[in-house]
């Protein structure tokens, strides 16, 4: 399909066909023949974190390529237009100035390389300590320094060439937490097949079964040090407060929820790896058990 | 050997340089048969990365009683605890030879049960 210079967005938000969307947009850009592309926004009602983290991403993915997207910003609405300079996507790309104070955005954010206590701060100082969700310090830090685990894979194991993009969004009447860290690399699955490699069977794994193997503690992919993924604390975590943990990684899917863990092969591929985490901002305070009884 | 490692790391240990750099530091006196204690006072911050280096490696490299008997851990939180027990937990079940085959058998036949 031949992509024409001035892309439609649509309305994105973080539904599975959302990321389909921006997995094809990636593909399509990214094969195009065509070196300038525009991104108009005249259709666009809403823009989720997990879809400004993804076409921050893309623009510089093209712009390593050589290739130029340019946004058109009198094609955005007010309401996007007040949302991209609150949480910094606009500013970062010579839109309006920075905001001092994000309010209810998780501000975008950009790491070429592994910047290890502005990342624990950013998530700690913007996300999971910021007090929409009531988590006790403790476990405050043993979040952050979890997710802190996701971008050091990242920056280790997905050899991206451009680093890695977050940005999230207190939903105050939804009370919703989301945030979203994604990568350009090679994703799990290629990682665990070039792993594996010297078994011809390798290439064919499915990307679920890939995920799964990736997924299950202890299992790791270097060679001299244990190590492993080992997601169970945040699993753990969204899964008592009833929100959800997403990953999509080549044309693998994971979802953990309080209803399990699901594995599943997508119908688009993205060569990276996406981590989404809606939380529920609700009543409760969250706590170790050796805190207090009867919580975490 | 006492060391402090917020005087050392910091007050968080989430790196794996850091961890590596724990390693290189104690590997030679556990070696030469010294008893050596990590201080973990004042640190409020753990990653696995870390843990991984520092004392998975150890657990792989040295004889398991020499870690168990020599190496001693004070005021490690219990957040610190969790993390360095299932660092603990996967450096036991690591293996540097790895049977690739055995990996790919296991992964086809837990698939297979899935789509079942």
């Amino acid at each position: 399909m031949l992509l024409p210079k001035k892309i439609a967005i649509p309305t994105l938000n973080d539904d599975r066909s959302d990321f389909c969307f921006l997995f094809e947009l990636f593909d399509l850009v990214k094969l195009s023949p065509t070196t300038y592309h525009e991104l108009d926004f005249t259709y666009c009602k809403f823009l989720r974190p997990n879809a400004v983290a993804f076409l921050g991403g893309l623009i510089r993915y093209c712009h390593n390529l050589g290739k130029t997207i340019n946004i058109l910003w009198a094609t955005l609405s007010e309401s996007i237009s007040a949302s991209l300079t609150l949480n910094g996507f606009g500013a970062t790309f010579g839109f309006g100035s920075k905001r001092a104070d994000p309010g209810h955005a998780i501000p975008y954010r950009e790491d070429l390389v592994e910047n290890p206590d502005e990342i624990i701060n950013y998530l700690i100082d913007n996300w999971i300590g910021k007090g929409w969700v009531q988590v006790s310090p403790k476990l405050c830090n043993k979040i952050a320094g979890k997710m802190w685990e996701i971008y050091a894979n990242s920056f280790e194991h997905s050899q991206t060439p451009i680093g890695v993009f977050t940005c999230g969004q207190h939903f105050r009447y939804h009370n919703q937490l989301v945030l979203s860290v994604i990568d350009f690399g090679i994703g799990i699955p290629a990682n665990v097949k070039q792993f594996l490699n010297s078994d011809p069977r390798a290439e064919a794994l499915p990307a679920d079964a890939c995920l799964r193997w990736a997924f299950e503690s202890g299992n790791t992919t270097t060679v001299g040090v244990p190590r492993g993924l080992g997601l169970s604390l945040l699993q753990e975590f969204v899964s008592v407060n009833k929100g959800t943990l997403e990953l999509y990684s080549s044309d693998g899917y994971v979802k953990m929820s309080s209803d399990g863990q699901v594995f599943q092969n997508n119908t688009h591929c993205f060569d990276g790896t996406v981590l989404h985490i809606t939380l529920v901002c609700d009543e409760k305070y969250y706590l170790f058990s050796d805190e207090l009884e009867g919580n975490l | 050997m006492i060391i402090n490692i917020r005087d050392t790391i910091g007050t968080r240990c989430i790196l794996k340089d850091d961890g590596q750099r724990l390693f290189n530091q104690i590997e030679p006196s556990l070696r030469d048969d010294m008893d050596v204690t990590l201080n973990f006072e004042g640190v409020s911050l753990f990653a696995s990365p870390f843990f991984n280096f520092s004392i998975g490696q150890l657990i792989i490299a040295m004889p398991e009683d020499v870690v168990k008997n020599k190496l001693h851990i004070h005021n490690l939180d219990s957040v610190g605890q969790s993390v360095m027990s299932r660092v603990v937990e996967n450096a036991s079940k690591f293996h540097a030879d790895r049977d690739y085959k055995k990996i790919v058998d296991n992964i086809l036949e837990l698939h297979a049960k899935e789509a079942d």
